[in-house]
């Protein structure tokens, strides 16, 4: 398949999850459920940072859009985009990335994926939770929403994943 | 000049991420004050119709309970029909009624769109200036005051929630009342607090709160919820009032829009109050 059609049908598939489902859904004790971070980490390694952050802009606005939330989303998913090659580079395999390969939990192991999709999310849940209630003296609301939402939201994202990428066949 | 270009090739990554965040942000944080624009929000034509269509699949699991609310207000409105009143005296001749004119016109509308657990909750309904909507009408729904309108489009309008911040409805506490400003703490959606009660008048729990008409936005008597709890304020002669909303937001969905005819009538004679002269 087309890499331009198969990123973009993700992005739409995750855009429309986001923001028609998961910001409607409100399950309690502070969780907010967020998915689009997957799409991030599995686009391709060799793509530059401002496109990348392009992206993730369009992305976020687009879910502000549909949720009132002005500018919210887009912030949080540019921060996690700038700092995917940090990230990214801190926990590059030995020989490096094989472009061919996506970041995906099947190409790159269930342990790298841990690490760096776990650290992306949780910048990304930390950075949104904090600039949604905005106020020092609720840091700790800020830190439980943070801490329940988390593994909430990477499980969901497991399934996701598991759903929209194809697993490599066996060598 | 070369070592400003060699510098802006070199930090172009920041830069890019800086003007984005500068742009998201200041978005974020001037929209909640005042609206600016239709795009970006639900009030949009494309964002709106979606709405619609995703409120036109699922509001059938709401189905029991609105139908419910409405015989309920049905009811209501039925004992108040002529009909249901036995004519005491006959042979008087009906005249144009001159001791009442009609002051508040009600809009029907639907929501759409709607959260709960954020900090700023805004609700979107499926009416908009088409329909004689503006900024700055208030909200109810057949329980309870619901907001204020904050962003209108041609067919779509957004309300500010009584789960904002900064919403400020003036209510009152009903058999003595009191009056204040009505808050939201951003945590629980089922209570609220109520600022500037002083406390040298007993107040009983469970007491009803209901708006109290003054900016002309709500008639006087809507319904807000109940008083829960009563906390004195440390080292402030005032009452920490908790109370108890009547409308259950969660599962809001036929809500009037209310236009004051009189409005204009009422803010031209409240600008000539001279404002204070502070030295």
């Amino acid at each position: 398949m087309n890499v331009v059609v198969k990123y973009g049908l993700r992005f739409l598939l995750l855009v429309a999850l986001q923001a028609l489902v998961l910001n409607q859904l409100e399950p309690g004790f502070g969780i907010h459920l967020m998915v689009y971070p997957l799409l991030i980490v599995l686009l391709p390694f060799e793509i530059g940072t401002i496109s990348l952050m392009l992206i993730a802009f369009l992305m976020g606005i687009l879910i502000d859009a549909f949720s009132n939330t002005y500018g919210l989303h887009a912030s949080s998913a540019v921060v996690i985009a700038y700092f995917r090659p940090l990230i990214f580079k801190a926990l590059a395999p030995r020989d490096g990335y094989d472009p061919l390969k996506e970041g995906n939990s099947y190409e790159m192991g269930f342990r790298w994926f841990l690490y760096t999709f776990g650290l992306i999310l949780f910048i990304h849940h930390l950075w949104f939770f904090l600039l949604e209630i905005f106020r020092f003296n609720e840091l700790l609301f800020v830190v439980q929403k943070t801490v329940f939402s988390l593994p909430f939201s990477f499980l969901l994202c497991l399934i996701i994943q598991a759903m929209i990428v194809s697993k490599p066949k066996e060598r | 000049m070369r070592n400003l270009f060699a510098f802006f090739r070199r930090f172009r990554v920041f830069l890019v991420f800086i003007l984005m965040q500068i742009f998201a942000l200041t978005t974020y944080f001037s929209f909640l004050q005042y609206p600016r624009a239709q795009y970006l929000t639900t009030a949009s034509t494309v964002a709106g119709k979606t709405m619609a269509l995703r409120n036109e699949l699922t509001k059938h699991f709401n189905l029991g309970k609105s139908n419910s609310a409405l015989q309920r207000e049905n009811k209501f409105l039925r004992e108040q029909l002529p009909q249901s009143f036995q004519r005491l005296q006959y042979g008087l001749v009906k005249i144009n009624d001159t001791l009442f004119k009609q002051q508040y016109e009600y809009i029907p509308g639907t929501v759409i769109n709607s959260t709960v657990t954020k900090r700023n909750n805004y609700f979107t309904l499926n009416i908009g200036e088409a329909q004689g909507i503006k900024r700055g009408m208030g909200v109810f729904s057949d329980k309870g005051v619901v907001g204020i309108i904050h962003n209108v489009s041609n067919h779509f309008s957004v309300v500010k929630s009584v789960l904002t911040e900064e919403i400020n409805i003036d209510v009152m506490i009903e058999p003595i009342g009191l009056f204040g400003l009505l808050k939201w703490n951003g945590e629980d959606a089922r209570r609220g607090t109520i600022s500037g009660i002083s406390n040298d008048m007993k107040i009983k729990k469970w007491s009803k709160v209901v708006t109290r008409g003054g900016s002309g936005i709500f008639p006087r008597g809507i319904m807000v919820g109940k008083i829960e709890k009563l906390k004195p304020v440390e080292g402030k002669p005032l009452w920490d009032v908790v109370i108890r909303f009547s409308e259950n937001y969660n599962s809001l969905q036929r809500v009037y829009v209310i236009k004051n005819l009189m409005q204009e009538e009422q803010e031209e004679l409240e600008s000539n109050i001279p404002p204070d002269d502070e030295e």
